[in-house]
């Protein structure tokens, strides 16, 4: 590898990247947007969830019920109703997302020390946040009249790394992965595939640039970029979005070198099957952005998957640094608990980078 | 005119079925990642990863593991001999949520005094965290309950009584494949159009297109409807796929696919757009993921709208996706029928056709 002939190509495609503006701008302010609207947009957070009540009962006992939800801090009361298609309309419109419907003879069942049914409707369109209005529904109902039985088991959660259950606390560690392997790969994927495309590639194969002197000169910038991306996601994270750093930073930011290399490897191996830009871009989002939003941890629980597609989410690399991130950023998560993780990543960035070059090689041969 | 249209349309329709990779990717995006996402992604807290610590070892303790072992909620990892250890075991990863039963349970229970356990869960997932922590106490309730016998506590009580409804089954399934459908049509419909019109300017041909009589207008409708067409053909195997996760389509077949194929139109419509403003292929892919990610989780697809900020809540009213994401839900799983859903569709129509015309009048002004 002579250093010249690689300092030509990196100057060549730094140039590339900073005569189009819009190249820059997307690199630069997208990972931002992402983390503003996965900070404060999307929230799985349930309060104030719109509900309605059809009181058949009407008896203070009956208000007092309606009352306690709506005084809950979880739901707002938009409406009562007097009639069952009333309801069903709420529920069609979307103006409910739960109705409180309490029988007649509610308050007199209850006074005869009986069970007093009272039904929970619930739109479960939405069955995320369904799950959750659900759950705090039954706990209002039944603590309305505390059972007076004596004695019995009561459980004592205690809730680690994240007590107050803060959804910004557990998306933006997970986001530093997804954001990672959404442009690092796409950028480098449409540069080669735009060599490609014009033909200028051709051209490459006929100087004397060796395939690992211009592969590295056009990687390097692009890592270059992509490490700037970590830390500008890993300061707004922290400072504007206030989310605890419990372990080490260096170890953080050693862990997103060796991903952004390995994210950047994919990109590469992306634009040596494709011909064109646009089916680039296309295989670039579907075996960069989608599994890493999807099937890496970062929203969805991956236990609750069945068993082969748990082993589908390990054949890409997001899984792995969505799990080193939230140890060390959450659980403040050291060496001697992640090594194995780390590992397996190392092993699989040095595996991209040697199948991409092999197949370089063999076109250039 | 029409022969002129006609001419360019097969032109384009055979470009469009010539790339074999292409058609495979739009393909794999309408249905095996239909498929994949409808196995996998769930909400729901299953078989969550529970390490269970019994200090107490005796039968009332036994008869509260054995509660939280067969129910579905969570899945019995190991039993840690320490408190200690079971807080390794989170630390690590190993387990998601620990049950801790003090010495001295069956002795308070005996007794009627009140006896506590604790739960440690793993707080890093705030969603998953929250729903474990309630089906844990719906799980402690139901164990009191048999303890004291059923009489007693179920006195004077109200016993809430739940129904979910449009999806009865509380299953995420449903809904992953609805939003997969609208997001696959969303990026093929937008990405599409604005590469195959910026390649023509990058490769120059634009320019032998603009000194034949082609209009603007018929250059779009023929570069656009191929990615329509072929939108609503993928739609039929995505349908099909639905229909087996037991969604059927519960509105009339002619009026989805119009619906759908408004959709497309304004999908379509900003790849045109993005096309009008970009001079390179590049720029062109970059700016349509641009728009593309917001738009994508800001229309309902991953965390309903109304938990958003009001300006956010807003502005996703121009998002096309929004609307089309409310006819779906609504087709599907509501069984609403085109008088509730006119509004949405009148959206379509006001973004679609808007859209197009501020395309196709950047078109005229830069010169086609």
């Amino acid at each position: 590898m002579k250093w010249h002939r690689l300092a030509a190509v990196m100057v060549k495609e730094s140039r590339d990247v900073l005569r189009d503006p819009i190249t820059v701008a997307v690199a630069l302010l997208m990972p931002l947007i992402m983390l503003f609207l996965f900070g404060y947009a999307i929230s799985l957070d349930v309060d104030d969830v719109a509900f309605g009540a059809l009181d058949l009962d009407q008896t203070p006992r009956s208000r007092a019920l309606v009352d306690r939800f709506a005084r809950s801090g979880y739901f707002s009361l938009v409406g009562e109703y007097r009639s069952d298609r009333e309801v069903e309309g709420a529920l069609q419109d979307n103006s409910a997302k739960l109705i409180l419907v309490i029988p007649p003879g509610f308050t007199r069942t209850m006074a005869r020390g009986e069970a007093a049914p009272v039904q929970v409707l619930v739109d479960g369109t939405y069955s995320a946040t369904a799950n959750l209005i659900l759950g705090y529904a039954k706990a209002i109902v039944a603590g309305f009249a505390p059972p007076v039985a004596p004695g019995g088991v009561s459980l004592e959660p205690r809730v680690w790394y994240n007590p107050s259950l803060s959804s910004v606390t557990f998306v933006v560690p997970g986001l530093f992965g997804v954001i990672l392997m959404a442009f690092p790969p796409l950028l480098t994927a449409l540069a080669i595939s735009r060599e490609k495309e014009t033909g200028s590639i051709q051209q490459i194969f006929a100087s004397p640039l060796t395939a690992a002197e211009f592969l590295a000169g056009k990687l390097i910038p692009y890592g270059i970029i992509a490490f700037a991306q970590i830390v500008m996601v890993m300061a707004v994270g922290f400072a504007w979005f206030g989310v605890p750093l419990r372990g080490s930073l260096a170890l953080l930011v050693a862990v997103g070198l060796v991903y952004v290399f390995c994210t950047v490897g994919i990109g590469l191996l992306v634009s040596m099957v494709t011909r064109s830009q646009l089916v680039a871009m296309l295989l670039a989002l579907i075996v960069t952005m989608m599994p890493s939003f999807l099937f890496s941890g970062f929203l969805f629980p991956i236990f609750t998957m069945p068993y082969f597609l748990q082993l589908y989410t390990r054949v890409f690399p997001a899984r792995y640094f969505v799990d080193l991130s939230r140890g060390i950023v959450l659980k403040g998560a050291a060496l001697p608990d992640l090594w194995p993780t780390i590992l397996l990543l190392l092993a699989y960035t040095v595996a991209i980078f040697a199948l991409a070059v092999w197949r370089f090689r063999k076109k250039v041969a | 005119m029409r022969r002129r249209l006609i001419g360019l349309l097969a032109k384009e329709m055979i470009q469009f079925l010539r790339d074999r990779l292409m058609l495979v990717l739009i393909l794999w995006l309408y249905t095996v990642e239909v498929v994949i996402c409808a196995l996998a992604l769930s909400f729901e807290v299953e078989d969550m990863p529970i390490a269970i610590v019994d200090l107490d070892r005796s039968a009332a303790s036994r008869a509260l593991v054995e509660r939280f072992i067969v129910g579905e909620s969570f899945a019995l990892v190991g039993r840690p001999d320490s408190v200690a250890q079971a807080a390794s075991w989170l630390q690590a990863g190993r387990a998601r949520i620990a049950l801790v039963i003090p010495d001295g349970l069956q002795h308070d229970l005996a007794r009627g005094e009140p006896a506590t356990v604790q739960l440690l869960l793993d707080g890093t997932n705030s969603n998953i965290a929250a729903q474990a922590r309630s089906n844990a106490l719906g799980i402690v309730a139901g164990f009191n309950a048999s303890q004291n016998g059923a009489g007693v506590t179920a006195a004077g009580r109200a016993v809430p009584v739940t129904r979910v409804w449009y999806n009865s089954n509380q299953s995420y399934t449903p809904f992953v494949v609805l939003s997969m459908i609208g997001l696959a049509a969303l990026m093929v419909g937008m990405i599409h159009p604005a590469a195959s019109i910026v390649r023509e300017k990058e490769h120059g041909t634009i320019e032998q297109l603009r000194v034949t009589p082609i209009s603007t207008w018929e250059l779009l409708v023929a570069k656009t409807m191929p990615t329509v067409l072929i939108g609503l053909v993928s739609v039929f195997p995505s349908l099909l796929i639905v229909w087996w996760f037991g969604v059927p389509l519960r509105g009339s077949l002619f009026v989805f696919l119009l619906l759908t194929g408004l959709f497309l139109v304004s999908a379509v419509a900003l790849g045109v757009l993005v096309s009008a403003f970009s001079a390179t292929l590049q720029q062109a892919l970059l700016v349509s993921f641009f728009i593309l990610f917001p738009m994508m989780f800001l229309s309902g697809t991953l965390a309903p709208v109304e938990s958003m900020p009001d300006v956010l809540q807003a502005l996703s009213l121009a998002s096309p996706l929004r609307h089309y994401m409310d006819i779906l839900l609504g087709m599907f799983l509501k069984g609403t029928s085109i008088d509730v859903l006119w509004p949405q569709a009148g959206a379509l129509i006001v973004i679609g056709v808007g859209l197009f015309c501020i395309a196709a009048i950047v078109f005229r002004r830069t010169g086609v």
